[in-house]
């Protein structure tokens, strides 16, 4: 019922049912081939992916992911020199000085979007993938990765690129803005989170939840 | 074709598990209220989100009372020599467009004007038609839906900009930007809508369609 991109299905895995999110119809789908992606045929809601790899792929992208976002916090972001002073700022640094201008609650809305919660989704993500692929899901693992599904929208970190790009435009004639490691492991960081939002299909994972407990319908 | 509802069937919102409503648990009769929840996920199951036209609009007007200081309110101050220029979102994109740099002005038209309005129109639009039981193009109401769901978080980037720039330009009494109450205003405005879309449950577009099919074959 669902459409197909290519026509590469195996006929010995099993038809799967499933209620449309978007607008609650059943449909069956039969089994996909890799890449391939199931779509509602009432509403045009994507249903379900098979992506190759998935889990070893978001995994790899979690943990690059990681390392660049330490390093991006490690040093200054941008740096404005003007009239012999120099500003720097990174992304705790930006929270603060919103904090330090009186502005409490607009740097707690920027300190969870562009610090707790990117934070959380890659190290969250690491543990659930591993918990997964070492066959170790205790009944927290479900809590967990309903927080981060939950969550995803929350973390703005290709939002504040975004920022820095117009930041660095509009500064641009004004000040010399420099900057250095940082600026490149955080575009590279965009890169990784991106990719690892692509690669992730959460389907993988609440499969081999159903599996361990046995309770797929 | 049936829906999940009419099959008496309940979808789990995370991880899509199709689970059929017991009649009972425990010898206690399930009514409206009883919590039930998704045997492999854990999660409390609902076949459409508890509430969600109420939840929706009380979030859009408290989204949409908070659009006017938003608007009228000053973001930023930028200081400059001890002299302030407050400007307000309108204000900066029409002194970005004096200044010539027309490709930054659009950027932030469309991120802090047009997607707002946007959504704020789609979702009260959206909410209206489900009071009415429209029948209109279901399928384009959803992906309106779709549309505002995913693009609403962009219209943040006004903020990071202002946060920036506070971070950044402080040379004391030379030059300075200071962060105003129309920023907190904004930033609220875009995670009051950001909830409402997600409290939203587009499963009730097609709902009305489906009740009235169902009455017009009893007849």
């Amino acid at each position: 019922m669902a459409s197909n991109h290519s026509n590469n299905t195996s006929p010995h895995a099993q038809v799967s049912h499933i209620a449309c999110p978007d607008c609650d119809l059943i449909l069956s789908v039969p089994p996909l081939a890799v890449n391939e992606v199931a779509y509602c045929i009432r509403c045009d809601a994507t249903l379900l992916r098979n992506q190759k790899n998935s889990i070893d792929r978001t995994l790899a992208f979690a943990i690059t992911g990681l390392i660049l976002f330490v390093i991006s916090n490690l040093f200054p972001l941008l740096s404005l020199k003007a009239m012999g002073l120099t500003q720097e700022s990174s992304l705790l640094s930006t929270a603060l000085a919103l904090f330090e201008a009186d502005r409490p609650l607009l740097s707690l809305i920027i300190l969870l979007t562009t610090f707790i919660f990117p934070a959380i989704t890659l190290l969250g993500t690491i543990y659930i993938l591993i918990q997964v692929k070492t066959n170790r899901i205790n009944r927290y693992t479900a809590l967990l990765f309903r927080f981060l599904r939950r969550t995803d929208a929350w973390g703005m970190l290709e939002i504040f690129m975004l920022a820095i790009l117009v930041a660095l435009v509009k500064l641009g004639d004004v000040a010399d803005v420099i900057y250095g490691v940082s600026l490149y492991a955080f575009c590279l960081l965009i890169l990784s989170l991106s990719l690892l939002s692509y690669s992730l299909n959460p389907q993988d994972v609440w499969n081999s939840l159903r599996n361990k407990q046995g309770c797929s319908l | 074709m049936t829906t999940a509802l009419q099959a008496g069937l309940i979808s789990c919102h995370f991880c899509h598990t199709l689970s059929k409503l017991p009649e009972s648990i425990d010898g206690e009769i399930i009514n409206k209220n009883t919590e039930i929840y998704c045997p492999c996920c854990h999660s409390s199951l609902y076949s459409r989100i508890p509430n969600s036209l109420n939840r929706t609009w009380a979030l859009l007007l408290a989204a949409l009372i908070l659009y006017i200081p938003a608007n009228t309110l000053p973001v930023m101050t930028v200081i400059f020599w001890g002299e302030g220029q407050p400007d307000t979102i309108l204000s900066g994109v029409m002194h970005l467009f004096a200044e010539g740099m027309w490709p930054l002005a659009l950027l932030i038209f469309l991120a802090s004007i047009f997607i707002p309005i946007l959504k704020l129109l789609t979702l009260t639009g959206l909410l209206i038609s489900i009071h009415f039981r429209a029948h209109w193009r279901p399928k384009d109401r959803t992906i309106m839906y779709r549309i505002t769901e995913f693009i609403g978080r962009w219209s943040m980037v006004d903020i990071f900009v202002i946060a920036l720039l506070v971070a950044l330009v402080q040379f004391g009494n030379t030059a300075s930007v200071s962060p105003n109450l129309g920023a907190l205003s904004f930033a609220a405005v875009v995670i009051l809508t950001m909830f409402a879309a997600q409290t939203f449950d587009p499963r009730l577009i097609w709902d009305a369609i489906e009740e009235d099919s169902a009455k017009e074959t009893e007849k």
